[in-house]
């Protein structure tokens, strides 16, 4: 027990260290965010010594650009289980390595959910009130109490899900099922559940025509896995961009086949020598090993000889005898080097076992041996479980963010986008075709009352982001990583004004009677917003930090007194780009 | 650690540490910090008499050593048999407004920023319809023609929406009909306010300030007694006089007559017997089904 819990720490310890260290592009984003984060916390400090009077809002229009972007982020974490869906419940390899990083943008925009309903408070410190058992909690009447459950279960288990699944990957033990499978289940009903609790908050208000209104509910979710994936879409290139060794440069040339001088038949002390890194083979019987042994030969490859090349289709595998191996992976037009193989492990095992084109270029970086087996002989010493499962295991150990998993995503956003943009039409025909009273807030939005019309251009300018988003999303165009790219940034902007500011202001004008009186958020609440906004991309890179180098297999229980594997990270630092 | 590093580390630490410490500082500028006994003062209906007896005497030195004036802080409880019910002559009603002063006066309501319980609406003839309301009249005289006026303020609800979302059970309604709030228990989150569709409650966006020769010192827990910075108030009316015999401030002040006040359960009320004999009455938004107890009728 206490063992356990000592591993557990040291873990958690290497974690931290690895979150230390990072270049200088690192310390200059997390600098950065870390002074916005004070700033934040400063405008906060002279909120709650004043009075939420430093911020826009009055009685006229309580609530404003904190509950705007706390509707949005609700959004954005329940979009996680768009990664999860396809994985675990059709079997979708492409998106498997995202599962945790959709996970982990949850755990962060949640965080940033709690804290800006923090900031809204006007008694912050009564906050235990609110605590089930010590304070007086008005379940199930009052939506604000169901939201508190929704989003700190969430928090929960999805805080559950990626540690539990993290921690294995670095113990390099297989998850247990019933530790995992069963709380994914929970988190995609949950998912939509606090999202739909949240537009419950807005349409049970029976006194605010503007929101009483049975298709917020479904927009919401429209919206959220809208916007969702395309932040993930957006996050993932940056991590790919960075956790791929800044070594960039073009592809290698040469290839030509090695000459017969440098290649031989492999003998059973070859395989007697890849037992040593690999125990596995151990298990595999004399008898096999003489059977295979035509189907295998031992390549001594020098610096610069490629074995592998991106895009072909052949059906050999390699397991590395001595030596180290470069794989290089051609993303959108740049040469990242993906990892390097040491003694005992393994490469082109994909290709050969599911002869799809090579996903990526091998090269040996200094004079190797290499075993290179037929599909066939790979088969063959995997009907051996210890054998297969060493093999499965270091393949999904490889984290692939390929285009195609990028591309699944944007199917997912390209649906979305169409049923919101409908959604959303439905609701301007209902609210201006009857022309009843109640469109006063909507004509408030889209076209002003008056004097009154400082949200007008910022409606128009998210329908305009949106319709454009929509049809990027229809043409083959956003195929291409930079038009996809756009269309994401634009849909994220468009639905954050949208469903934030775009759903919450108008709800409030005009008052119940009649009243007539604008928001503009104030700068010290501005700032608390951006500070809020810091904290939950400093906390996102951080998880990313850490969870990088244990998906690829670098920080792991294995390596816990080798050398600070941070050294070889330094060079991912997860900067902001895109 | 050689020295180089150990130099890097403590200069980060040290710029780190006076970048926090920087960004705390307005909490120095804090005025109402509230202490550790008021941090965990208890709710309104798990307070012993016991428990109670010692909150009233602390508000009262409280406000004491604010305003200089010892108050007299009552906890008034609803009466048995009693359910009020307010009744507005829109045909008497002059829209002069007195009603709102008087309201402030009597309920301490902050006067900077200002806060009041009545909103007094003027309406062109004919029209119900808020949206036609003119909220900030200032005429040389009222009445003005072709216009009337129709106070509004909380509606007092049968089934109130306010008391429904309130995540803390902050406020509730009282058997006498009252919804009040605990303002020691209120944690500002105005969930309250967007919900209720009489825009009849206020939130003290800042510490609410009232003139220490202004103060009334006759208070109740639940209605009149200074509220903090940060919670919500609302009309109770004015359940430290209503809850002793007397009536509300907004009707004593009435020079037109329109308001009239009473138990309901009393047969021989006044508000019995209009309830009787008028044909017509308003409740304000009916079709939200929200019930009011506050009812607006017409002389003919």
């Amino acid at each position: 027990m206490t063992r356990a819990i000592r591993n557990y720490f040291v873990f958690l310890k290497r974690c931290a260290g690895v979150a230390l260290e990072g270049d200088w592009r690192y310390y200059a984003w997390m600098g950065a965010l870390a002074a916005i984060c004070l700033l934040g916390l400063h405008a906060y400090c002279r909120q709650f010594a004043h009075g939420l009077i430093v911020t826009g809002m009055s009685d006229e229009v309580s609530w404003g650009v904190y509950i705007a972007n706390f509707t949005f982020l609700v959004g954005v974490a329940a979009a996680a289980v768009m990664m999860v869906i396809p994985v675990y419940i059709y079997k979708n390899e492409d998106l498997h390595d995202l599962v945790i990083f959709g996970e982990l943008l949850a755990v962060a925009a949640i965080l940033m959910c709690l804290a800006f309903v923090t900031v809204d408070l006007g008694r912050p410190d009564r906050f235990w009130h609110l605590i089930p058992g010590i304070g007086q909690f008005n379940f199930p009447k009052s939506m604000l109490s169901w939201d508190v459950l929704v989003l700190n279960g969430y928090l929960l288990l999805n805080v559950h899900i990626c540690g539990y699944l993290l921690y294995c990957r670095y113990r390099k033990t297989k998850p247990g099922k019933w530790f995992y499978i069963p709380f994914v289940f929970i988190a995609i009903v949950w998912a939509v559940s606090i999202h739909t609790v949240t537009a419950f908050l807005y349409v049970g208000l029976g006194g605010r025509p503007f929101w009483n209104s049975s298709i917020v509910g479904p927009r919401f979710l429209a919206s959220a896995f809208t916007a969702g994936p395309a932040l993930i879409i957006l996050a993932m290139q940056v991590v790919r961009r960075v956790t791929s060794s800044s070594v960039l440069g073009a592809d290698i040339v040469g290839g030509a086949p090695l000459p017969p001088s440098r290649r031989r038949a492999a003998t059973l002390d070859d395989f007697a020598l890849l037992t040593r890194y690999l125990p596995e083979i151990g298990s595999v019987p004399m008898e096999t090993r003489r059977q295979i042994l035509p189907m295998t030969e031992v390549l001594e490859v020098e610096p610069g000889d490629v074995l592998v090349r991106q895009g072909k289709v052949e059906d050999r595998a390699f397991f590395i005898l001595r030596g180290c191996v470069v794989v290089k992976r051609q993303e959108g037009g740049r040469f990242r080097i993906t990892r390097t193989a040491g003694p005992g492990e393994q490469f082109g095992e994909i290709t050969a076992l599911n002869a799809t084109p090579r996903t990526a270029t091998a090269f040996a970086e200094e004079p190797s041996l290499v075993l290179s087996l037929s599909a066939e002989a790979l088969r063959m010493l995997m009907q051996f479980p210890q054998v297969n499962k060493i093999v499965r295991s270091r393949m999904s150990e490889r984290l692939l963010i390929t285009d195609r998993a990028l591309m699944t995503l944007r199917s997912i956003v390209q649906v979305s986008m169409l049923i919101n943009v409908f959604l959303l039409a439905n609701e301007v025909f209902k609210e201006f075709y009857s022309g009843n009273l109640h469109v006063v807030s909507s004509k408030y939005l889209f076209v002003g009352l008056e004097h009154h019309h400082a949200l007008v251009p910022w409606i128009w300018t998210a329908i305009a982001f949106n319709l454009v988003a929509m049809i990027l999303l229809i043409l083959p165009l956003s195929r291409s990583l930079k038009w996809l790219n756009l269309t994401c940034v634009l849909a994220i902007v468009g639905i954050w004004i949208e469903k934030g500011m775009g759903l919450v202001i108008p709800g409030f004008i005009p008052t119940p009677l009649g009243e007539v009186m604008e928001y503009r958020p104030s700068l010290n609440e501005t700032l608390v917003c951006f500070g809020i906004w810091a904290f939950g991309l400093l906390c996102y890179t951080l998880f990313l930090r850490m969870s990088v180098p244990i998906l690829q297999g670098r920080l792991s229980r294995e390596n816990e007194n080798a050398p600070d594997p941070s050294a070889g990270a330094a060079a991912d630092a997860v900067t902001p780009q895109g | 650690m050689d020295r180089r590093s150990f130099l890097r580390t403590s200069a980060v630490l040290t710029t780190g540490l006076a970048a926090l410490a920087a960004s705390l500082k307005p909490l120095l500028e804090m005025n109402d910090f509230p202490t550790m006994e008021r941090f965990l003062q208890k709710y309104y209906k798990e307070m012993t008499p016991q428990d109670m007896d010692k909150v009233l005497r602390r508000i009262e030195n409280e406000v004491e050593q604010q305003y200089g004036l010892r108050p007299h802080v009552r906890d008034l409880k609803p009466m048995n048999g009693v359910e009020f019910v307010y009744c507005l002559n829109l045909t008497r009603c002059i829209g002069c407004r007195k009603c709102v002063h008087a309201c402030v006066a009597e309920n301490n309501q902050s006067r900077d920023p200002e806060i009041q319980y009545i909103r007094v609406l003027r309406l062109p003839d004919g029209s119900l319809d808020t949206d036609k309301a003119e909220h900030f009249y200032a005429p040389d005289s009222v009445p003005e023609k072709g216009y009337f006026y129709m106070p509004v303020q909380c509606q007092q609800c049968k089934n109130p929406p306010c008391v429904k979302v309130c995540p803390v059970h902050a406020t509730w309604q009282e058997k006498d009909g009252i919804t009040v709030i605990d303002y020691d228990w209120c944690i500002g989150c105005r969930y309250c306010e967007a919900a209720c569709p009489y825009w009849a409650r206020r939130f003290n966006f800042t510490k609410p300030s009232i003139p220490k020769e202004r103060l009334n010192p006759e208070m109740a827990y639940l209605g009149n007694r200074p509220r903090r910075q940060g919670v919500m108030e609302k009309c109770h009316f004015c359940l430290q006089r209503t809850r002793a015999g007397r009536y509300p401030a907004c009707l004593e002040v009435c020079p037109a007559g329109a308001r009239k006040f009473g138990n309901v359960l009393d047969p021989n009320s006044e508000v019995s017997y209009i309830l009787r004999s008028k044909r017509v009455f308003i409740q304000l938004k009916e079709e939200m089904g929200t019930s009011p107890r506050f009812f607006y009728y017409f002389d003919v």
